[in-house]
Protein backbone atom coordinates (compact mmCIF):
# COMPACT_ATOMS: atom_id res chain seq x y z
CA UNK A 1 0.00 0.00 0.00
CA UNK A 2 2.77 2.31 0.40
CA UNK A 3 3.72 2.44 -3.05
CA UNK A 4 0.45 3.02 -3.90
CA UNK A 5 1.01 7.39 -3.91
CA UNK A 6 3.62 6.30 -7.25
CA UNK A 7 0.65 4.61 -8.76
CA UNK A 8 -2.32 7.31 -8.20
CA UNK A 9 0.72 9.46 -9.73
CA UNK A 10 0.43 7.34 -12.81
CA UNK A 11 -3.38 7.45 -12.42
CA UNK A 12 -3.24 11.53 -12.57
CA UNK A 13 -1.11 10.75 -15.61
CA UNK A 14 -3.37 8.26 -17.11
CA UNK A 15 -5.92 11.04 -17.02
CA UNK A 16 -3.82 13.78 -18.45
CA UNK A 17 -2.41 11.76 -21.55
CA UNK A 18 1.19 12.24 -20.36
CA UNK A 19 1.87 8.52 -19.29
CA UNK A 20 4.00 6.79 -21.69
CA UNK A 21 3.94 3.14 -22.54
CA UNK A 22 6.40 1.86 -20.03
CA UNK A 23 4.55 3.71 -17.11
CA UNK A 24 0.93 2.17 -18.53
CA UNK A 25 2.61 -1.32 -18.35
CA UNK A 26 3.55 -0.80 -15.05
CA UNK A 27 0.47 0.74 -13.85
CA UNK A 28 -1.84 -2.52 -15.28
CA UNK A 29 0.65 -4.76 -13.48
CA UNK A 30 0.07 -3.04 -10.52
CA UNK A 31 -3.93 -2.95 -11.17
CA UNK A 32 -3.89 -6.38 -11.46
CA UNK A 33 -2.40 -7.15 -7.81
CA UNK A 34 -4.04 -3.88 -5.98
CA UNK A 35 -7.97 -3.58 -6.06
CA UNK A 36 -8.48 -0.08 -4.89
CA UNK A 37 -5.85 1.01 -7.80
CA UNK A 38 -7.75 -1.50 -10.26
CA UNK A 39 -10.89 0.24 -9.09
CA UNK A 40 -9.67 3.43 -9.65
CA UNK A 41 -8.29 2.94 -12.66
CA UNK A 42 -10.81 0.77 -14.43
CA UNK A 43 -12.73 3.91 -13.28
CA UNK A 44 -10.84 6.39 -15.33
CA UNK A 45 -10.77 3.90 -18.21
CA UNK A 46 -14.36 3.57 -18.56
CA UNK A 47 -15.26 7.22 -17.44
CA UNK A 48 -12.96 8.45 -21.12
CA UNK A 49 -14.51 5.74 -23.42
CA UNK A 50 -18.09 6.38 -22.07
CA UNK A 51 -17.70 9.92 -23.11
CA UNK A 52 -15.67 9.29 -26.21
CA UNK A 53 -18.71 6.94 -27.20
CA UNK A 54 -21.47 9.13 -26.38
CA UNK A 55 -19.45 11.81 -28.94
CA UNK A 56 -18.93 9.95 -31.84
CA UNK A 57 -20.88 10.71 -34.74
CA UNK A 58 -22.19 7.85 -37.30
CA UNK A 59 -19.58 9.96 -40.19
CA UNK A 60 -16.35 8.69 -39.78
CA UNK A 61 -13.10 11.33 -39.89
CA UNK A 62 -11.87 9.68 -43.15
CA UNK A 63 -15.90 10.42 -44.39
CA UNK A 64 -16.17 13.36 -43.20
CA UNK A 65 -12.83 14.20 -44.98
CA UNK A 66 -13.40 13.31 -48.63
CA UNK A 67 -16.71 14.87 -48.34
CA UNK A 68 -15.27 18.12 -47.44
CA UNK A 69 -12.84 17.53 -50.19
CA UNK A 70 -15.53 17.25 -52.41
CA UNK A 71 -17.37 19.95 -51.62
CA UNK A 72 -14.58 22.29 -52.12
CA UNK A 73 -13.71 21.42 -55.18
CA UNK A 74 -17.22 21.34 -55.99
CA UNK A 75 -18.49 24.35 -54.69
CA UNK A 76 -17.43 27.56 -56.47
CA UNK A 77 -17.92 29.78 -54.07
CA UNK A 78 -15.84 28.39 -51.47
CA UNK A 79 -12.87 29.67 -51.84
CA UNK A 80 -9.84 31.11 -49.60
CA UNK A 81 -10.49 34.35 -48.25
CA UNK A 82 -7.58 36.39 -48.77
CA UNK A 83 -5.92 37.81 -45.52
CA UNK A 84 -8.35 40.76 -44.37
CA UNK A 85 -7.27 43.94 -43.87
CA UNK A 86 -7.89 43.52 -39.76
CA UNK A 87 -6.07 40.33 -39.92
CA UNK A 88 -3.16 41.95 -41.57
CA UNK A 89 -3.44 45.23 -38.90
CA UNK A 90 -3.58 42.74 -36.56
CA UNK A 91 -0.70 40.63 -37.14
CA UNK A 92 1.10 44.27 -37.65
CA UNK A 93 0.10 45.13 -34.10
CA UNK A 94 3.19 44.26 -32.22
CA UNK A 95 5.67 46.22 -34.78
CA UNK A 96 3.12 49.37 -34.77
CA UNK A 97 3.26 49.37 -31.15
CA UNK A 98 7.03 48.77 -31.20
CA UNK A 99 7.18 51.86 -33.83
CA UNK A 100 5.30 53.30 -31.90
CA UNK A 101 7.32 53.62 -28.88
CA UNK A 102 10.44 54.02 -31.01
CA UNK A 103 8.91 57.24 -32.74
CA UNK A 104 7.79 58.33 -28.88
CA UNK A 105 11.54 58.48 -27.51
CA UNK A 106 13.09 59.24 -30.77
CA UNK A 107 10.93 62.52 -30.62
CA UNK A 108 11.01 62.72 -26.37
CA UNK A 109 15.61 62.23 -27.54
CA UNK A 110 15.95 64.54 -30.41
CA UNK A 111 13.06 67.35 -28.43
CA UNK A 112 15.78 66.97 -25.20
CA UNK A 113 19.08 66.73 -27.33
CA UNK A 114 17.66 69.73 -29.49
CA UNK A 115 17.04 71.40 -26.04
CA UNK A 116 20.50 70.43 -25.01
CA UNK A 117 22.29 71.20 -28.57
CA UNK A 118 20.31 74.54 -28.55
CA UNK A 119 21.47 75.88 -24.78
CA UNK A 120 25.05 75.04 -25.40
CA UNK A 121 25.05 76.83 -28.75
CA UNK A 122 23.74 79.82 -26.57
CA UNK A 123 25.74 80.34 -23.52
CA UNK A 124 23.31 82.14 -20.89
CA UNK A 125 26.13 84.73 -20.77
CA UNK A 126 26.10 85.34 -24.27
CA UNK A 127 25.95 89.27 -24.85
CA UNK A 128 22.27 90.18 -26.63
CA UNK A 129 21.50 93.36 -28.82
CA UNK A 130 20.09 95.12 -26.30
CA UNK A 131 21.31 98.19 -24.62
CA UNK A 132 20.92 101.09 -22.15
CA UNK A 133 18.68 103.35 -22.98
CA UNK A 134 17.49 106.16 -20.15
CA UNK A 135 18.62 105.69 -16.78
CA UNK A 136 17.32 107.85 -13.99
CA UNK A 137 18.19 107.49 -10.47
CA UNK A 138 20.48 104.39 -8.98
CA UNK A 139 19.61 101.43 -11.42
CA UNK A 140 22.23 97.92 -10.41
CA UNK A 141 22.97 94.91 -12.36
CA UNK A 142 24.34 91.87 -11.12
CA UNK A 143 25.68 89.65 -13.84
CA UNK A 144 25.17 85.39 -14.11
CA UNK A 145 26.61 83.42 -11.88
CA UNK A 146 28.09 86.71 -9.76
CA UNK A 147 26.80 87.78 -6.81
CA UNK A 148 28.00 91.30 -6.87
CA UNK A 149 25.43 93.98 -8.00
CA UNK A 150 26.98 96.76 -10.12
CA UNK A 151 25.82 100.01 -11.26
CA UNK A 152 24.16 100.45 -14.42
CA UNK A 153 26.03 102.26 -16.58
CA UNK A 154 25.01 104.00 -19.93
CA UNK A 155 27.33 101.93 -22.17
CA UNK A 156 27.35 98.88 -20.09
CA UNK A 157 26.46 95.45 -22.39
CA UNK A 158 23.72 93.32 -21.96
CA UNK A 159 23.79 90.08 -21.20
CA UNK A 160 21.93 87.28 -21.04
CA UNK A 161 21.54 86.03 -17.28
CA UNK A 162 21.33 89.83 -16.12
CA UNK A 163 19.16 91.07 -13.51
CA UNK A 164 17.97 94.55 -13.11
CA UNK A 165 17.36 95.97 -10.17
CA UNK A 166 15.87 99.97 -9.74
CA UNK A 167 15.85 101.21 -6.30
CA UNK A 168 13.53 103.37 -4.87
CA UNK A 169 12.53 106.65 -7.19
CA UNK A 170 14.75 105.14 -9.97
CA UNK A 171 14.08 103.82 -13.60
CA UNK A 172 15.74 102.54 -16.77
CA UNK A 173 15.04 101.85 -20.18
CA UNK A 174 16.41 98.95 -22.34
CA UNK A 175 16.51 99.50 -26.39
CA UNK A 176 15.31 96.11 -27.96
CA UNK A 177 15.71 97.49 -31.29
CA UNK A 178 14.90 100.54 -33.41
CA UNK A 179 11.57 101.69 -32.03
CA UNK A 180 11.31 99.26 -28.80
CA UNK A 181 11.76 99.94 -25.81
CA UNK A 182 11.36 98.39 -22.40
CA UNK A 183 11.05 100.53 -19.59
CA UNK A 184 11.66 99.83 -15.69
CA UNK A 185 9.86 101.50 -12.97
CA UNK A 186 11.36 102.02 -9.06
CA UNK A 187 11.55 98.93 -7.01
CA UNK A 188 11.48 96.83 -9.65
CA UNK A 189 14.01 93.61 -10.71
CA UNK A 190 14.01 92.01 -14.13
CA UNK A 191 15.83 89.28 -15.73
CA UNK A 192 17.11 87.95 -18.74
CA UNK A 193 16.81 84.73 -19.05
CA UNK A 194 17.05 82.22 -22.46
CA UNK A 195 13.48 80.12 -23.30
CA UNK A 196 13.36 78.40 -26.53
CA UNK A 197 16.31 80.06 -27.75
CA UNK A 198 15.02 83.34 -27.26
CA UNK A 199 15.46 86.13 -24.76
CA UNK A 200 12.66 86.30 -22.33
CA UNK A 201 12.33 88.86 -19.80
CA UNK A 202 10.96 88.07 -16.37
CA UNK A 203 9.88 90.62 -14.10
CA UNK A 204 10.64 88.95 -10.97
CA UNK A 205 8.43 92.18 -8.62
CA UNK A 206 7.68 95.80 -9.22
CA UNK A 207 6.71 97.38 -12.75
CA UNK A 208 7.61 97.60 -16.29
CA UNK A 209 6.23 99.14 -19.38
CA UNK A 210 6.92 97.66 -22.66
CA UNK A 211 6.74 100.19 -26.14
CA UNK A 212 6.83 98.28 -29.13
CA UNK A 213 7.40 99.21 -32.95
CA UNK A 214 4.19 98.62 -34.63
CA UNK A 215 3.91 95.69 -36.15
CA UNK A 216 6.20 93.65 -34.05
CA UNK A 217 6.44 89.58 -33.54
CA UNK A 218 5.37 88.02 -30.58
CA UNK A 219 6.64 89.82 -27.51
CA UNK A 220 5.97 88.41 -23.65
CA UNK A 221 6.76 89.11 -20.51
CA UNK A 222 7.20 86.79 -17.63
CA UNK A 223 6.03 87.05 -14.13
CA UNK A 224 6.09 84.37 -11.06
CA UNK A 225 2.21 84.66 -11.77
CA UNK A 226 2.31 83.89 -15.65
CA UNK A 227 3.15 85.20 -18.93
CA UNK A 228 1.64 88.32 -20.56
CA UNK A 229 1.98 88.79 -24.12
CA UNK A 230 2.08 92.33 -25.77
CA UNK A 231 -0.71 92.18 -28.58
CA UNK A 232 -0.76 96.15 -29.03
CA UNK A 233 2.30 98.08 -28.72
CA UNK A 234 2.45 99.97 -25.15
CA UNK A 235 1.78 97.72 -22.19
CA UNK A 236 2.18 97.75 -18.72
CA UNK A 237 3.26 94.84 -16.54
CA UNK A 238 2.88 94.98 -12.72
CA UNK A 239 3.79 92.39 -10.64
CA UNK A 240 2.99 93.11 -6.45
CA UNK A 241 2.67 90.82 -3.68
CA UNK A 242 -0.73 91.02 -3.11
CA UNK B 1 -8.08 -0.76 -25.24
CA UNK B 2 -4.86 -1.76 -25.21
CA UNK B 3 -4.44 0.02 -28.53
CA UNK B 4 -6.38 3.31 -27.25
CA UNK B 5 -4.34 3.65 -24.49
CA UNK B 6 -0.99 3.32 -26.68
CA UNK B 7 -2.38 6.68 -28.53
CA UNK B 8 -2.96 8.43 -25.46
CA UNK B 9 0.58 7.71 -24.06
CA UNK B 10 2.72 10.12 -25.79
CA UNK B 11 3.06 13.39 -26.09
CA UNK B 12 5.64 13.41 -28.73
CA UNK B 13 3.08 12.14 -31.35
CA UNK B 14 2.00 14.80 -33.48
CA UNK B 15 -0.83 12.38 -35.01
CA UNK B 16 -4.30 13.00 -32.90
CA UNK B 17 -6.28 10.48 -35.58
CA UNK B 18 -6.12 7.06 -34.88
CA UNK B 19 -2.55 6.07 -36.60
CA UNK B 20 -4.08 3.05 -39.11
CA UNK B 21 -6.71 5.51 -40.36
CA UNK B 22 -3.76 8.25 -41.76
CA UNK B 23 -3.13 7.72 -45.14
CA UNK B 24 0.57 8.69 -44.89
CA UNK B 25 1.21 6.37 -41.57
CA UNK B 26 1.24 2.79 -43.92
CA UNK B 27 4.00 4.32 -45.65
CA UNK B 28 6.77 5.14 -42.51
CA UNK B 29 5.83 8.65 -43.69
CA UNK B 30 6.68 10.99 -40.53
CA UNK B 31 3.06 12.44 -39.67
CA UNK B 32 2.14 16.13 -41.20
CA UNK B 33 1.88 18.64 -38.66
CA UNK B 34 -0.73 21.12 -38.38
CA UNK B 35 1.13 24.29 -39.12
CA UNK B 36 2.14 22.14 -42.33
CA UNK B 37 -0.79 21.02 -43.39
CA UNK B 38 -1.99 24.42 -43.02
CA UNK B 39 0.66 26.03 -45.21
CA UNK B 40 0.06 23.62 -47.75
CA UNK B 41 -3.98 24.08 -47.89
CA UNK B 42 -3.14 28.23 -47.75
CA UNK B 43 -1.30 27.00 -51.71
CA UNK B 44 -4.36 25.57 -52.65
CA UNK B 45 -3.96 21.85 -51.33
CA UNK B 46 -7.55 20.62 -50.86
CA UNK B 47 -6.08 17.37 -49.78
CA UNK B 48 -4.35 19.06 -46.94
CA UNK B 49 -7.59 20.33 -45.97
CA UNK B 50 -9.06 16.84 -45.84
CA UNK B 51 -6.18 15.69 -43.41
CA UNK B 52 -6.68 18.62 -41.67
CA UNK B 53 -10.45 17.43 -41.56
CA UNK B 54 -9.78 14.11 -40.51
CA UNK B 55 -7.48 14.99 -37.96
CA UNK B 56 -10.39 17.15 -36.30
CA UNK B 57 -13.62 15.62 -37.11
CA UNK B 58 -13.92 13.83 -34.19
CA UNK B 59 -13.32 17.13 -31.67
CA UNK B 60 -15.66 18.89 -33.42
CA UNK B 61 -18.25 16.75 -34.16
CA UNK B 62 -18.10 16.36 -30.55
CA UNK B 63 -18.39 19.79 -29.36
CA UNK B 64 -21.16 20.15 -31.45
CA UNK B 65 -23.04 17.76 -29.93
CA UNK B 66 -22.50 19.20 -26.55
CA UNK B 67 -24.18 22.08 -27.32
CA UNK B 68 -26.56 20.94 -30.30
CA UNK B 69 -28.62 17.31 -29.49
CA UNK B 70 -29.91 16.72 -32.80
CA UNK B 71 -26.87 14.66 -34.20
CA UNK B 72 -27.43 15.63 -37.80
CA UNK B 73 -27.68 19.43 -37.37
CA UNK B 74 -24.96 18.92 -35.05
CA UNK B 75 -23.05 17.01 -38.19
CA UNK B 76 -23.70 20.27 -40.63
CA UNK B 77 -22.68 22.56 -37.69
CA UNK B 78 -19.25 20.42 -37.97
CA UNK B 79 -18.99 20.83 -41.53
CA UNK B 80 -20.10 24.48 -41.52
CA UNK B 81 -16.99 24.77 -39.24
CA UNK B 82 -14.91 22.93 -41.34
CA UNK B 83 -15.97 25.47 -44.49
CA UNK B 84 -16.06 28.15 -42.64
CA UNK B 85 -12.19 28.06 -41.21
CA UNK B 86 -11.78 26.73 -44.57
CA UNK B 87 -12.20 30.32 -45.67
CA UNK B 88 -10.71 32.26 -43.24
CA UNK B 89 -7.31 29.72 -43.17
CA UNK B 90 -5.56 33.05 -43.93
CA UNK B 91 -6.40 35.01 -40.54
CA UNK B 92 -5.13 31.95 -39.09
CA UNK B 93 -2.37 33.76 -36.93
CA UNK B 94 -0.74 30.57 -35.14
CA UNK B 95 -1.05 27.22 -37.14
CA UNK B 96 0.22 25.09 -34.56
CA UNK B 97 -2.78 26.38 -32.50
CA UNK B 98 -4.85 25.32 -35.32
CA UNK B 99 -7.39 23.16 -32.82
CA UNK B 100 -7.79 25.84 -30.60
CA UNK B 101 -9.12 28.01 -33.47
CA UNK B 102 -10.85 25.03 -34.52
CA UNK B 103 -12.94 24.69 -31.43
CA UNK B 104 -13.58 28.38 -31.00
CA UNK B 105 -15.06 28.30 -34.57
CA UNK B 106 -17.49 25.67 -33.77
CA UNK B 107 -18.78 27.31 -30.79
CA UNK B 108 -19.80 30.24 -32.46
CA UNK B 109 -21.31 28.33 -35.39
CA UNK B 110 -23.15 26.29 -32.27
CA UNK B 111 -24.10 29.58 -30.74
CA UNK B 112 -25.44 31.19 -34.09
CA UNK B 113 -27.20 28.27 -34.70
CA UNK B 114 -28.63 27.39 -31.34
CA UNK B 115 -29.87 31.28 -31.84
CA UNK B 116 -31.51 31.07 -35.38
CA UNK B 117 -33.39 27.74 -33.86
CA UNK B 118 -34.35 29.37 -30.97
CA UNK B 119 -35.79 32.47 -32.92
CA UNK B 120 -37.44 29.41 -35.16
CA UNK B 121 -39.13 27.67 -32.64
CA UNK B 122 -40.48 30.83 -30.38
CA UNK B 123 -42.22 31.33 -33.50
CA UNK B 124 -43.54 28.76 -33.51
CA UNK B 125 -44.36 27.57 -30.68
CA UNK B 126 -42.51 24.38 -29.96
CA UNK B 127 -41.79 22.69 -26.91
CA UNK B 128 -38.55 20.91 -26.32
CA UNK B 129 -38.98 16.43 -26.04
CA UNK B 130 -37.91 15.52 -22.45
CA UNK B 131 -34.46 12.76 -22.57
CA UNK B 132 -37.31 10.57 -20.78
CA UNK B 133 -39.20 10.37 -23.62
CA UNK B 134 -36.60 8.98 -25.86
CA UNK B 135 -36.49 5.48 -26.45
CA UNK B 136 -34.39 2.77 -24.58
CA UNK B 137 -33.32 1.06 -27.77
CA UNK B 138 -29.37 0.78 -28.40
CA UNK B 139 -28.17 4.06 -30.28
CA UNK B 140 -26.60 4.24 -33.29
CA UNK B 141 -24.16 1.26 -34.41
CA UNK B 142 -21.13 3.72 -33.30
CA UNK B 143 -22.51 3.50 -29.62
CA UNK B 144 -22.22 0.08 -29.42
CA UNK B 145 -22.17 0.05 -25.44
CA UNK B 146 -24.59 2.61 -24.62
CA UNK B 147 -28.12 3.13 -24.93
CA UNK B 148 -29.42 6.42 -26.73
CA UNK B 149 -30.88 7.64 -23.33
CA UNK B 150 -27.07 7.54 -21.70
CA UNK B 151 -25.79 8.55 -24.56
CA UNK B 152 -27.77 12.01 -23.93
CA UNK B 153 -27.43 12.10 -20.39
CA UNK B 154 -23.70 11.92 -20.76
CA UNK B 155 -24.29 14.69 -23.44
CA UNK B 156 -25.95 17.07 -21.30
CA UNK B 157 -24.10 16.02 -18.20
CA UNK B 158 -20.83 17.75 -20.62
CA UNK B 159 -23.14 20.26 -22.08
CA UNK B 160 -23.62 21.58 -18.34
CA UNK B 161 -19.90 22.14 -17.82
CA UNK B 162 -18.13 25.42 -18.28
CA UNK B 163 -17.29 26.21 -21.86
CA UNK B 164 -13.53 25.79 -20.56
CA UNK B 165 -14.11 22.81 -19.16
CA UNK B 166 -16.44 21.41 -21.77
CA UNK B 167 -14.01 22.06 -24.71
CA UNK B 168 -10.83 20.45 -22.23
CA UNK B 169 -12.83 17.54 -22.06
CA UNK B 170 -13.65 17.31 -25.55
CA UNK B 171 -10.34 17.80 -26.26
CA UNK B 172 -8.78 15.50 -23.65
CA UNK B 173 -11.13 12.69 -24.24
CA UNK B 174 -11.96 12.45 -27.77
CA UNK B 175 -10.05 14.53 -29.89
CA UNK B 176 -7.17 12.44 -27.11
CA UNK B 177 -4.65 15.57 -27.02
CA UNK B 178 -2.69 15.37 -23.68
CA UNK B 179 -2.70 18.12 -21.31
CA UNK B 180 0.44 19.57 -22.90
CA UNK B 181 -1.17 19.82 -26.03
CA UNK B 182 -4.13 21.11 -25.19
CA UNK B 183 -2.31 23.61 -23.46
CA UNK B 184 -0.68 24.83 -26.49
CA UNK B 185 -3.44 24.47 -28.50
CA UNK B 186 -5.50 27.35 -26.57
CA UNK B 187 -2.12 29.72 -25.37
CA UNK B 188 -2.69 28.51 -21.42
CA UNK B 189 -0.30 27.20 -19.42
CA UNK B 190 0.13 23.53 -18.84
CA UNK B 191 -0.67 23.57 -15.27
CA UNK B 192 -3.61 25.43 -15.39
CA UNK B 193 -4.81 22.75 -18.11
CA UNK B 194 -4.25 20.16 -15.38
CA UNK B 195 -5.87 22.32 -12.73
CA UNK B 196 -9.25 22.51 -15.20
CA UNK B 197 -9.04 18.89 -16.09
CA UNK B 198 -8.67 17.43 -12.84
CA UNK B 199 -11.52 19.49 -11.48
CA UNK B 200 -13.88 18.79 -14.84
CA UNK B 201 -13.10 15.05 -14.29
CA UNK B 202 -13.53 15.58 -10.72
CA UNK B 203 -17.61 16.63 -11.51
CA UNK B 204 -17.74 14.03 -14.37
CA UNK B 205 -16.83 11.45 -11.32
CA UNK B 206 -19.34 12.28 -9.36
CA UNK B 207 -22.38 13.18 -12.05
CA UNK B 208 -21.88 10.33 -14.06
CA UNK B 209 -21.32 7.61 -11.00
CA UNK B 210 -24.71 6.59 -11.48
CA UNK B 211 -24.12 5.57 -15.19
CA UNK B 212 -20.82 4.35 -14.69
CA UNK B 213 -21.96 1.72 -12.37
CA UNK B 214 -25.05 1.20 -14.55
CA UNK B 215 -22.11 0.48 -17.56
CA UNK B 216 -20.19 -1.93 -15.69
CA UNK B 217 -23.05 -4.20 -14.05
Amino acid sequence: MMTCGKYKNLIEKYIEGTINDGQLAELKNHAETCESCREQFERCVLLQDVVKQSFSSPMTAKQAGSSIVTRLSEEQNLRLQPARFSTILYSGKRAAIAAGVLLAVGLFLGFALGRVAESSRIPLTAQVPISVGKIEGIVLVKREGSDVWQDLEADSNIYLGDTFHSTAKSACSLKLGDESMLELDQNSMLVLKLYNGQTQFFLEHGECTASLESPHGPFFISTPHGRVEALGTEFTVKVTDE
Amino acid sequence: MADELKQNSGEAVPALVPKASHPRSAGKMPTPRDHQLVRAALVGETSAFGAIVERYWNMVIALALSKITDAAEAEDIAQESFLKAYSQLSSLRDPSRLAGWLSKITMQQCSNSLRRTLQGRRALGYKAIPIEALDEQPAILVNPGLTQNQIQFVRKTIGRLPEKFRTLVIMRFVAELSTVQIAKQLGKRPGTIRVWLHRAYKILRKDLAPLLEEVRS
